[in-house]
């Protein structure tokens, strides 16, 4: 690379300095050589994740940006993979995500919706969330969201898709744009900030040899971004002592009629949750420990099931059974278990309380009954059980300074969440909104779009929003995991509970509407996030009976 | 009054600009690209002043189109260059910040300091961004955007076998630092094509700009360095507005002395404002309270035919 100045050049800016007379100087004249293998570019996106491949079209899909801007996309995969997937229908990919109402007009003011099979695309019409100690419980559905924002019909809370369909409708969407370069099958071996006068523009080398340079670097590259890395960004936060299991569950379909549900139960472990992605299809993200996530990556259908009905203290059994068996536990084993807990809690066989389908009833689900319960599970989709670790992270910033000037973060690589309010893809995709917003309007304004000034109002419309959600529901996250007696004795008696619930409630419903109906939810989620302090006040008030050594202990419980 | 005589005076010297004045800004040219330096104040201000001069510029093109619709057409149809075709001159450009965006938005511009280090700078920042040094194939037919000269707008006013004119000139930020604010205006004039603009930012000589400018941004806040204002060469809007129609005669339905009435296809004045908690200058809303009485910006049209 010989992007530094040429010796010519520095006689040329030699002449400048003394210049007395008056001369016509055109930036030309200081125009190095460019290598013929540096391209040259405005916009260079690293990732072709959901955030990345939804920049890329947010771009293209603006006049302004299109006709001003160059942008290329770098993905180590490989996209036609994406752009060609297919999945039997009635199957289901294991990553899947809740697409808010917001997210989706966003999605569709791009153009990308269109291309997101519609058929694959499940219609979140009711919730139901209940504590595993008390079952206090609380719904909400899409009727009540029309009560919200008190104008027009919203018909459901979320979509509820896989994330593979999103992506590979941002790529359809993206042939529209030709002149986006997707350079897939390729690394990124080094960022370098280009040295000496001419100005500090990344420059990126890649694996298949190219050397790209660029006026503004987007990482969309995740929680471990080189761009994060390359722009000397800080990350605040931890890991969960937490791991996801996903997967994707098949059930029997309910009665005709019955509203598309989506059922959490907020265990001590952490919350499981019935995502449906179709009348007969379901996805599963079941947060817990991680030598219990191990376990159970080799899960049964009722132990599943067992997970939303059981009592927490037979959880506790079923989860002994789990892990002291030597050898792989079998489901006629765990059903003999399960069952055995049921009877131990007098609960019938065939009530809606039962985890085990009984062979003759012709079951229907288990929609229905006195107590809301997701349909049973009868099978899980082979070969799609998988587990991740969970952490909270905020970068410190979302724009370079510096020597790593020029860049942005977006997405997993600006923050990491706690999956239990669905929010993470929806808070990228509002990441990348605000982003190609700002640069519509730079671009309007003959800016720069890598400068710092260009790039402020991402920042400005974008942190504390962010902020808010991720310490809301890492909030949640510890209120419900803590083991403190005085605060679990707080839950199971039911105390606050129903003020917890609003709050994960609000969380949940949190950008549900549309458009300009965000911040009227954002008031009743912040309203929510408030009862979660009344909460821990008023398991305060249960711990002053103890002393005051009990009050400090619930605070560094919940503080930890 | 006072700066109306001084507008009135004229000065023997070929050049209104203060030689201390221009060696005080090239000791800090290299600062002119830290956008969190002593110029962020300026890099803050940019977005504002080119948002104002592309809109009045695409407002005019739209008035005085045949029809609304044919108006309206071509403003659509010059999209994100609304300034294609236009020649443009920045009178005192320092570092470029306001070159490069009209350069951007498809101007021709020509960026003039009598500063050398100041031109060298900007010149040297523009050849880092391929699509202002013509070093990309895509801006290949429109060879040169943007230019930077070593001189002041009397020197060049001067040069040229054929008198140089442009279809737009601005000069922002620069008339509160020049010595005779009247010969300078006059040449800032005479370099505007009949019908062309005049664009200016300034800051007007009051209390409030004599605390804002000099006492907190140079000596409590230490925004920018000490000695950057002088606040006796401050011009305060009415001044201009009175230059401009008894001295030039651009202004030829002189409102009754409110500057804030002047006739909106001849000129304008709107104040800037600073809003410290958004990070953000803003035009002033119309009307507000002190709104011309700190920094604001002046157009004025240029007649189409002598007066």
């Amino acid at each position: 690379m010989t992007l530094i100045l040429g010796p010519c050049c520095r006689q040329h800016a030699r002449r400048f300095f003394t210049a007395s007379k008056p001369t016509v100087w055109t930036a030309r004249s200081f125009a190095t050589e460019v290598p013929s293998s540096v391209e040259e570019f405005d916009v260079v996106i690293v990732g072709g994740g959901p955030a990345g491949l939804a920049l890329a079209t947010a771009l293209a899909s603006s006049k302004p940006i299109l006709d001003t801007t160059s942008i290329a996309l770098i993905e180590a995969g490989d996209l036609a993979r994406v752009r060609n997937w297919s999945q039997p229908s009635g199957t289901f990919s294991n990553r899947v995500s809740s697409i808010t109402n917001i997210s989706q007009g966003f999605l569709d003011s791009i153009g990308a919706w269109a291309h997101v099979e519609n058929s694959r695309v499940a219609k979140l019409e009711d919730m139901q969330v209940w504590d595993g100690l008390s079952d206090a419980r609380i719904e909400f559905s899409a009727s009540e969201l029309r009560s919200l924002s008190g104008s027009g019909r919203v018909p459901q809370i979320a979509h509820m898709t896989e994330n593979l369909n999103l992506q590979r409708g941002l790529l359809h969407r993206l042939n529209d744009f030709p002149s986006v370069k997707l350079l897939d099958n390729v690394k990124v071996d080094d960022i370098k900030a280009e040295e000496g006068d001419k100005g500090g523009w990344p420059t990126l080398k890649l694996s298949d040899g190219k050397t790209l340079r660029t006026r503004l670097l987007v990482g969309a590259d995740g929680f471990n971004s080189p761009v994060k890395k390359y722009a000397g960004i800080r990350t605040y936060g931890w890991a969960y002592d937490t791991h996801a299991v996903v997967a994707t569950m098949f059930h029997s379909p309910p009665f005709p009629g019955t509203p598309l549900t989506a059922y959490q139960r907020f265990l001590p472990t952490g919350p499981i949750a019935f995502l449906p992605l179709s009348d007969t299809a379901a996805s599963l993200v079941w947060s817990t420990k991680p030598h219990l996530a191990a376990a159970l990556k080799a899960t049964h259908p009722d132990m599943i099931n067992a997970a939303f009905r059981l009592p927490d203290t037979s959880m506790k059994v079923l989860y002994d059974v789990l892990l002291d068996t030597k050898s792989q536990v079998t489901p006629e084993e765990m059903a003999e278990t399960i069952r055995w807990r049921e009877e131990s809690h007098g609960i019938a066989p065939l009530s809606s309380l039962s985890s085990i389908e009984a062979g003759g009833s012709a079951a229907v689900g288990g929609y229905g009954g006195e107590a809301d319960m997701p349909p049973l599970v009868t099978a899980i989709q082979p070969g799609s059980v998988a587990g991740f670790p969970l952490r909270l992270s905020h970068a410190e910033v979302y724009i370079g300074e510096g020597a790593g000037a020029r860049t942005a973060l977006v997405g997993d690589a600006a923050h990491t969440i706690h999956p239990l309010a669905g929010q993470g893809l929806n808070m990228g995709l509002a990441d990348v909104q605000a982003l190609s917003k700002c640069i519509e309007n730079a671009v309007q304004l003959g800016a720069d779009i890598g400068s710092r000034t260009a790039l402020l109002p991402y920042p400005r419309a974008r942190y504390f929003e962010n902020h808010k959600l991720l310490s809301a529901t890492d909030k949640l996250h510890k209120l419900y995991e803590t083991t403190f007696p005085p605060v679990v004795w707080a839950r199971s008696a039911g105390l606050e509970v129903i003020n917890e619930l609003e709050s994960v409630k609000s969380v949940l419903m949190m950008n549900a509407g549309r458009g300009g109906e965000a911040s009227s939810l954002w008031d009743v989620a912040a309203a929510g996030v408030e009862g979660v302090s009344r909460a821990v006040h008023s398991a305060e008030a249960v711990a002053r009976g103890v002393g005051n050594l009990g009050m400090a202990l619930i605070q560094n419980a919940l503080r930890k | 009054m006072r700066i109306s005589r001084r507008l009135l005076s004229a000065a023997a010297s070929a050049s209104t600009a203060n030689p201390s004045e221009i060696a005080f800004f090239s000791r800090l040219s290299q600062q002119w690209w830290d956008e969190s330096g002593e110029f962020a104040f300026l890099h803050r201000m940019n977005p504002v002043r080119v948002g104002y001069i592309r809109d009045k510029i695409l407002a005019t093109i739209e008035d005085e189109a045949p029809t609304p619709a044919q108006g309206r057409e071509t403003v659509r149809a010059l999209g994100p260059r609304p300034l294609a075709g236009l020649d443009i001159l920045d009178v005192g450009c320092g570092g470029g910040l306001l070159c490069e965006s009209l350069a951007r938005l498809g101007g021709r511009t020509l960026g003039i300091d009598a500063s050398s280090s100041n031109v060298a700078i900007a010149t040297l920042h523009a050849s880092q961004d391929p699509r202002l040094s013509g070093s990309t194939p895509s801006s290949n037919e429109r060879p040169q955007p943007l230019e930077y000269k070593h001189t002041t707008s009397e020197e060049l006013l001067a040069s040229g076998a054929s008198r140089p004119q442009f279809d737009v000139v601005c000069s922002m930020e620069v008339l509160e630092h020049v010595d005779h604010p009247d010969k300078f205006l006059r040449s800032c004039a005479d370099l505007v094509k009949p019908g062309g603009h005049l664009f200016l930012s300034t800051i007007s000589r009051t209390p409030l700009s004599q605390f804002l400018t000099i006492t907190m941004a140079e000596n409590i806040l230490g925004l920018v360095s000490r000695g950057t204002h002088d606040h006796t060469k401050y011009v305060k809007p009415s001044e201009l507005v009175q230059f401009f129609s008894d001295e030039l005669g651009w202004i030829r339905r002189p409102s009754n002395g409110s500057p804030g009435n002047l006739p909106f296809d001849q000129a304008e004045l709107r104040g800037m404002a600073y809003l410290p908690w958004a990070g953000k200058w803003i035009l002033s809303p119309r009307g507000a309270p002190m709104e011309l009485d700190c920094n604001y910006l002046f157009w004025a049209r240029k007649p189409k035919t002598p007066q």
